[in-house]
């Protein structure tokens, strides 16, 4: 059995961020893949600035291969039914258009820490003082014995299903997917990643140009079909946006998402010795983006550890304390209040809304709340509602509701 | 894929797009932990050399950050500092097995300069003797890993005080010395680094230098002010004076423009001996003016406190109370001010330290209160250095910043009197390149009061006060570390890389606080 200061499980930039931290520290840390590094990971790969800023002061330069073509990201731009275009542009300039499967693996060689790939995370017994991580390599059992375990597995996380057996039966669950295709003639801006608020098209759905093609993808509640919601959108596109695109390839791809826990500040840190982030620990900006929150949380949990072998502390009650700003800024980011009268976003919303003329602007906002209206289901409004109140009395938000 | 490695000091093309980031140097910050290579080797080199090297996670535990709090690494290994021939037997076994050292003395940087992210920590404090005090002269040699606050009590027992220095008790002699060092008489004594009249410098390739301005002149102008790159500082002489109570005045204000203008009237016509801004926020300002000697505070009485246009501490309250009268949604702001200054005001006043009505060892007074009122886990104090004529701009730049940024803040405004014939050791310093006669700092501390900000956060506020700083061709005290993609910004490639290209030749492995500047 291998003794470890620190098991991190995931190779993702969260994983990358946490063990960069951790190693700095001195502490030996190991962390488990499931699959081969470098491995494909399903993303859009638009990263925001903040992130794009964490990744060049903690890892480097980026090298030229983990970015897709185009490069470079310069903005979002809101598409809505009544043919409205809000384009608004990142602050502090472009961004990276991360190609994940090599961006992932580059971030965490650059962390430094001993990475076991091809090692399933299988569970984890909690002794107090240390936790036994069983996992399976080729098939074979592995055991590692650790101070502490971070889970940094994504959404459908392993260590979550393992600490908290019920919690992926208290939340929604949406599906995420992309076709990739041949372009014909595409009108859509290849400098923006577009998104669209219309409540016929999905529950998230968005398109940007890479690598000489052009992604259609669409997000739904779980249970939907992706061939026909994907359908939808790629005539909806071509109907109202002119987009003439080939059938698309075969390379399609989709996952599984938590989206909901941010919007409603209901997260999950973990128990004991075992510590949850990124995407895991329901960490999402708005419009999905979940690698910059990543990279912060992960680092923060890293953190944590470090903070709470030297204060001789319990690492739960040091990472509560300090996940804290990174919940608030990510939270913000959904809080009525806050887009309303502030700027939580990397990119200005109440300015570009202002650019429009009276009448847009109340189609717009009309089209947001009817989109806003496709959610009514999951009963988010009050939570978010009382949240958004809270924030300013309390200058942050509950920590009761987080697991 | 195959990624080359980054040498240090290097900063490649950006393949994302030119205006990525835009305005920041693209360069890893913060830096990667060193792998380890040759460590053992390196190990059995210097303690058969008679170096006492301590390994495992408690000796090198506590040196995992630094006051900055947002920085964490670990040494592989940590080396007490005993006298200058045991560090040049460390430097040249570092030299050999390119193992990196990060120097530290008090600990008080606040962008991981002293924290080592692997290789050995050379912890200076070991080296903290007085060796000499020459009252005739005016001079003392001390080792330089020695506190101020050690020093200030040396020299008390001969009567004698040190020219300027930190307003904090921990920060080392030669940590300052490499840095700056600012204190409420630099206005007229210069920084705490212009106060050195000798050093004995080991270089980062083991040899043991003795430098002053006549003799290996070269290398004592890159030693000062030089971010520990050219030589590790083992000991000093500064030039001292006797030791004098200080009678202080304070004049307050609302505005700062207008504090800062009679803070430049005094310190151009050499009117005190001490002057120094410090604010609670930019609604309560305080010019504070202290005198060596009655008469140059008769002096001052006679000639200048009537052109001063600040009020008393009464006049204020009065002003204060009008200006709050009228704002009552403010009252928040108003019961915080009257908090501060009921809790911060008696630390300048304890009874202990006043005789006569003049407060006698200053630098005790001015850090216990710095520690209790300002200190917190992350010191958190970007700051600004600029000509006098654009200090004003820069002071209400990064005043909108920290209100926006933080609820409570402080800023902490003096003068810095330049000597003319050391303008070879102000290149690439906090020293702003076009400041003649006097320089103008400020640091701008956020006041953390428990809170827990994410580093982004701070790293934010940070980024966009030394934005400024690049705006009007300023300085900055606190360069290093996470910080130093700044320095090719405000610099330009030219001189960093000169500076650097004398870096490589001065330290072949690049191993001497490696991850600092370059």
């Amino acid at each position: 059995m291998r003794t470890v200061d620190v098991v991190i499980v995931g190779a993702s930039l969260a994983a990358a961020a946490a063990a960069k931290r951790t190693v700095d520290a001195g502490l030996e840390t190991v962390v488990l893949e499931r699959k081969e590094l470098p491995r494909h990971k399903i993303c859009s790969g638009i990263l925001s600035p903040r992130g794009h800023r964490f990744l060049l002061e903690n890892f480097g330069p980026l090298p030229r291969e983990v970015l897709h073509e185009p490069t470079s990201c310069r903005g979002v731009t809101f598409h809505f039914p009544c043919l409205v275009e809000m384009p608004m542009d990142f602050f502090h300039g472009t961004t990276p258009h991360l190609h994940r499967k090599y961006s992932d693996h580059w971030a965490i060689q650059r962390s430094g820490a001993e990475v076991h790939d091809q090692t399933s995370f299988a569970g984890l017994e909690e002794k107090g003082d240390h936790v036994l991580v069983h996992a399976r390599k080729h098939g074979e059992p592995v055991t590692y014995r650790t101070r502490q375990v971070i889970g940094a597995d994504g959404p459908s996380s392993l260590v979550v299903r393992a600490v908290y057996p019920d919690y992926t039966k208290q939340i929604p669950w949406f599906f995420v997917g992309q076709k990739f295709h041949e372009i014909i003639d595409c009108p859509l801006s290849p400098e923006y990643f577009h998104f669209w608020f219309h409540p016929g098209l999905g529950h998230y759905t968005w398109s940007h140009a890479r690598d000489g093609r052009q992604i259609v993808g669409v997000g739904f509640k779980r249970g939907d079909n992706f061939a026909r919601k994907h359908q939808v959108v790629e005539q909806y596109l071509k109907d109202k946006h002119g987009v003439q695109l080939k059938p698309a390839d075969d390379d399609h791809e989709g996952c599984a998402e938590n989206f909901g826990p941010s919007l409603i500040n209901r997260y999950v840190f973990g128990k004991g010795n075992v510590l949850v982030t990124g995407q895991a620990a329901g960490f999402l900006n708005m419009i999905g983006e979940g690698m910059s929150c990543a990279l912060h949380s992960g680092a923060i949990s890293g953190e944590a550890i470090v903070e709470a072998q030297r204060r001789n502390r319990p690492v739960q009650e040091m990472y509560r304390r300090m996940i804290a700003s990174e919940v608030r800024r990510c939270s913000d980011q959904w809080n009525p209040l806050k887009i309303a009268f502030d700027r939580p976003h990397e990119a200005d919303f109440p300015e570009a809304l202002m650019k429009l003329s009276w009448r847009e602007r109340g189609l717009v906002l009309r089209d947001m709340w009817n989109f806003i209206v496709l959610f009514k289901e999951f009963k988010w409004g009050r939570q978010i509602a009382a949240a958004a109140l809270q924030r300013p009395i309390v200058g942050g938000y509950p920590i009761q509701k987080w697991l | 894929m195959n990624i080359p490695p980054v040498e240090p000091g290097t900063v490649g093309p950006c393949p994302v797009a030119p205006d990525a980031l835009q305005g920041i140097k693209r360069q890893q910050t913060n830096p990667a932990r060193w792998n380890g290579a040759g460590w053992q080797d390196f190990v059995a080199a210097v303690r058969a050399a008679g170096v006492e090297l301590a390994e495992g996670s408690t000796a090198c535990g506590m040196y995992a950050t630094d006051a900055g709090g947002t920085a964490y690494g670990q040494p592989h290994g940590v080396v007490v500092a005993r006298n200058a021939g045991q560090v040049s037997t460390l430097l040249r076994a570092a030299q050999a097995h390119r193992v990196p050292v990060t120097v530290r003395g008090g600990g008080l940087t606040t962008e991981g300069e002293s924290v080592a992210f692997g290789g050995v920590l050379l912890d200076m404090s070991g080296m903290s003797r007085v060796l000499n005090i020459d009252a005739q002269n005016l001079t003392v040699r001390t080792e330089a890993g020695i506190y101020w606050h050690s020093l200030a009590e040396e020299l008390r027992r001969e009567n004698l005080d040190y020219l300027s220095a930190p307003l904090n008790l921990t920060s080392s002699v030669g940590g300052t010395l490499g840095v700056g060092g600012i204190d409420v008489n630099s206005a007229r004594l210069g920084c705490s680094a212009d106060q050195a009249v000798s050093l004995q410098v080991v270089t980062p390739t083991g040899e043991i230098v003795e430098c002053s301005d006549d003799e290996n002149a070269e290398l004592f102008q890159r030693v000062i002010l030089g971010y520990g790159q050219f030589g590790v500082i083992t000991e000093a002489t500064l030039r001292i004076r006797p030791y004098t109570p200080l009678a202080m005045h304070y004049y307050y204000y609302s505005s700062l423009a207008t504090a800062i203008e009679d803070l430049q009237m005094l310190d151009r016509n050499d009117a005190s001996d001490y002057s120094g801004i410090l604010t609670i926020m930019d609604c309560a300002v305080n010019l504070l003016v202290a005198f060596d000697s009655d008469e140059r505070e008769a002096a001052f009485k006679a000639n200048w406190e009537a052109r001063l246009r600040g009020f008393g501490e009464a006049g204020f309250a009065l002003c204060m109370l009008g200006h709050y009268a009228l704002r009552p949604w403010r009252i928040g702001e108003a019961l915080y001010l009257l908090q501060r200054k009921q809790a911060v005001f008696p630390e300048f006043r304890r009874p202990e330290f006043h005789r006569d009505g003049k407060m006698h060892d200053r630098s005790v007074v001015f850090s216990r209160a710095v520690w209790k009122h300002w200190g917190s886990r992350q010191m958190v104090i970007p700051d600004l250095a600029t000509p006098a004529d654009t200090f004003i701009e820069a002071v209400e730049r990064g005043n909108a910043v920290c209100r926006k940024y933080f609820p409570h803040y402080t800023l902490y405004c003096v003068g810095i009197k330049l000597r003319p014939e050391h303008k070879p050791h102000y290149e690439m310093s906090c020293v702003p390149p076009g400041a003649e006669g006097w320089a103008y700092g400020c640091e701008f501390e956020p006041m953390i009061e428990g809170e827990v900000y994410s580093r982004d956060h701070f790293q934010a506020f940070k980024n966009a006060i030394y934005d400024i700083g690049v705006d009007l061709g300023a300085s900055y005290y606190r360069f290093g570390g996470m910080m130093k993609g700044y320095i090719r910004r405000v610099f330009g490639d030219a001189l960093v890389d000169r500076h650097l290209a004398m870096k490589r030749k001065a330290d072949p492995a690049m191993i001497l606080n490696r991850d600092v500047i370059f």
